[in-house]
């Protein structure tokens, strides 16, 4: 008998206001028109409750795009779970915040770009950093858990410190420092956002300090650049362990960028009930547990602990979802992310444009620089 | 951050509540039951005197009377061992951002 999932990942669109060039989702956003329906959501809500989940993280894409989200929160909440809006906050003013607030909301998370205004709005690649700050006030005024996220790369890593102070004025319970992960968009633009091993240095550094400062007012949770590590990250907790993902057309996926792996067919919730999915999809047992694991990872004394890292970063990098994580030092693809680190590394890299005294200046240079995340049709 | 003073009163923080009953709990027939916290990004399970604890930290009651209250309903144990146990686990869950004080 496979244990219950734990949370569900409820991408409700892809439509956002923003094109940060660090999205992890995918190239090939889901189209507006094959979106569920609010009826269609509300049910897979209700079986992620019977089911056991504990969490729904709604994300996206922007999840305010979609004028239904009271509903959708309140039918979570009504069905057992915790609930946790991941936002850029764009689309959102006080009568909406009271309405998700009214119906059920635990959590909201809200993401920036940077502390500095013209840098924030020119990787956003839109002006939505002062809303944010102001959205962030307003937030303060209700009693819900508030998170702010912080995306890092080779672009704004070195005034971390600056960003962290920001951080604290905004006085959230918790600061997520994440070194971007490259998938999507991210891993299209990995050249002018793979920080140097000295700028990684001094962050990690930067954070221990702040998470000792901080501790019993702000939690600081820090995602690792997986690039620069010894061994791989757990990826989702293990494939088909913990989570599931359902992408705005309802595709069930165990993890944000599954779909891109060629070989597996996703079950679709307009089709199948969670549970089944869950349970039998071959998809969901495809790298479950240890017998899919090739050498090294198979005995690896640390194959309970990372699984073998991500598969989609093994297929994105090495060509192949079943190998072992190229990130891990001991997998035969490591020399894949070895190269990519040299080049960061090197003096010919991508370094950071000349400072520019405004967002249209900056936006100017960001042409040759990296690509925008662009809208689903 | 310092561990809770005997005026103190010890709250769940902002996000931070029970999960419904029987949620994320594997309740076994003899066994006491169990409860879950839900906050961000995470849940604990809690029986015994975790739970007993934090039932109490409703923002009302003190730290002392928290302490006083536990100490009379497990005699048996030391109160000093149960006030420095107490104390600690409510600074480790302070950390955490699920309880403020």
């Amino acid at each position: 008998m496979i244990p219950n999932p734990l949370a569900l990942i409820a991408e409700i669109t892809h439509r956002c206001p923003l094109h940060c060039v660090y999205c992890s989702n995918p190239l090939e956003l889901a189209a507006v028109s094959s979106e569920l329906s609010t009826a269609e959501w509300i049910d897979v809500l209700q079986q992620a409750g019977k089911l056991g989940m504990l969490h729904a993280h709604f994300t996206g894409g922007e999840p305010l795009a979609r004028p239904d989200l009271v509903e959708l929160i309140a039918a979570a909440r009504a069905a057992g779970l915790y609930t946790n809006l991941i936002t850029s906050g764009i689309g959102l003013a006080e009568p909406r915040l009271k309405a998700l607030v009214d119906a059920g909301l635990d959590h909201i998370q809200i993401s920036f770009q940077d502390s500095r205004e013209d840098s924030a709005n020119w990787i956003a690649g839109t002006k939505a950093h002062a809303h944010k700050i102001e959205l962030s006030r307003i937030v303060r005024r209700y009693k819900i858990a508030f998170t702010v996220n912080l995306v890092i790369h080779r672009q704004n890593i070195d005034h971390l410190e600056e960003m962290i102070s920001f951080i604290e004025q905004l006085a959230p319970e918790r600061m997520e420092i994440a070194h971007t992960q490259y998938y999507g968009w991210a891993l299209q633009n990995r050249a002018a956002l793979l920080p140097t091993r000295v700028q990684l240095e001094r962050a990690v550094e930067i954070v221990a300090a702040a998470e000792k400062r901080l501790a019993g007012r702000i939690r600081v949770d820090s995602v690792v650049p997986d690039y620069y590590g010894r061994y791989p990250k757990a990826c989702m907790g293990g494939w088909g362990r913990r989570l599931m993902l359902i992408n705005p057309a309802g595709k069930v996926l165990p993890c944000h960028a599954a779909e891109i792996i060629p070989d597996l067919t996703f079950e679709n919730v307009r089709e199948q009930t969670l549970e089944f999915i869950w349970q039998q999809s071959p998809s969901f047992q495809r790298f479950r547990g240890e017998e899919w694991m090739p050498e090294p990872c198979r005995s690896c004394d640390r194959r309970a602990e990372d699984f073998g890292g991500c598969r989609c970063q093994a297929l994105l990098l090495a060509v192949d979802a079943a190998a072992t994580d190229p990130a891990c030092s001991l997998a035969p693809a490591h020399y894949i992310v070895e190269a990519a680190l040299a080049e960061a590394n090197s003096s010919a890299a991508v370094s950071q444009p000349a400072p520019a005294s405004s967002f249209v200046q900056l936006q100017r240079q960001a042409r040759d620089l990296w690509s925008y995340r662009t809208n689903p049709e | 951050m310092p561990p809770p003073e005997d005026s103190s009163q010890p709250r769940l923080a902002a996000g931070c509540r029970w999960g419904a009953e029987n949620r994320g709990t594997e309740n076994k027939p003899g066994n006491e039951e169990e409860r879950v916290i839900l906050f961000p990004e995470g849940a604990i399970k809690l029986q015994g005197t975790g739970r007993q604890v934090l039932e109490r930290c409703d923002g009302q009651r003190t730290f002392a009377q928290i302490i006083a209250e536990l100490q009379a309903k497990f005699a048996d144990a030391d109160p000093v061992k149960i006030r420095s146990d107490i104390s600690q686990f409510l600074e480790q869950l302070r950390h955490k951002r699920i309880v403020d004080y």
